[in-house]
């Protein structure tokens, strides 16, 4: 099963993953204005919440990862010498 | 950029012992290809408007029946599903999908079956990234077709394909099966 961490510090509650989640993975917890994951068993891993989530605070582990043969190999190379 | 040319001779064969260049010369015509096949996606939708849809996806049907060709005829959705994922391979690698609180694959309705498909590698996608389209454009009727096609000449009936939701790691699908259409 998908796991799904959320970085509580850097969740800003701007709930754009509870909206953009079409299997309802997500709610707001109003008291901490935070995103909670309620329902981890019907993620299917499109990974949409990540390119909405603003601050980058969710991590998906042990998904299948699709193939990015669109990106250049030598600018990602570059890239992880620098990052 | 230095080219580096290569010399040597070349004898009339069916198969060639050696195809030339090596994964970064794969990789610059994959991106380039990409490009075009972008290019004319965007060109065909500024000319056609809503038609390049239709256009694609009757050329991605034409694929589908042809591919369809070479499978075995079933009356089984998920041992068609299951041929269908080895005809398009790895590069349109998709599993039948399901939310927790459902017990099977395929839910039956009236004269109709419905399954959800879950698209995790496509290269239309990667093309659309590559060329900063947005996903649900023609492109993705041509997958569209393509499904349709296979699945009505492996079962010989009328199906359809629904976009539900489209992401950057995935796209979910819903094929309709209308037993009907027979």
């Amino acid at each position: 099963m998908v796991e799904i961490v959320i970085d509580e510090d850097a969740c800003v509650g701007c709930g754009s993953c509870v909206d953009d989640c079409p299997n309802e993975v997500y709610q707001m917890n109003e008291e901490k204005a935070k995103t909670e994951v309620i329902k981890a068993e019907d993620c299917m891993a499109c990974l949409s919440c990540h390119e909405i989530c603003p601050s980058q605070a969710m991590e998906h582990q042990d998904i299948h990862v699709a193939k990015r043969l669109y990106i250049d190999r030598k600018v990602s190379d570059v890239l992880n010498k620098i990052i | 950029m230095e080219m580096e040319e290569i010399r040597g001779t070349f004898k009339p064969e069916l198969i060639p012992e050696e195809t030339g260049g090596d994964i970064a010369d794969y990789e610059e015509a994959l991106h380039v290809l990409m490009k075009f096949v972008g290019s004319m996606s965007s060109a065909l939708e500024q000319v056609s408007g809503r038609g390049a849809n239709a256009i694609v996806y009757q050329a991605g049907k034409r694929m589908g029946h042809d591919a369809g060709k070479l499978m075995e005829k079933t009356d089984n959705l998920e041992k068609a599903m299951q041929e269908l994922s080895e005809i398009l391979g790895v590069e349109f690698y998709f599993e039948m999908w399901k939310p927790s609180d459902q017990e099977g694959y395929t839910i039956e309705k009236g004269d109709e079956t419905i399954v959800k498909l879950l698209f995790m590698d496509c290269v239309v996608r990667q093309t659309l990234r590559r060329t900063g389209l947005p996903q649900k454009g023609p492109l993705c009727y041509l997958l569209y077709g393509y499904m349709v096609g296979a699945v009505e000449e492996v079962m010989s009936i009328k199906g359809k394909l629904d976009i539900d939701h489209v992401g950057p790691n995935a796209c979910l699908k819903t094929l309709t099966i209308k037993w009907g259409g027979k």
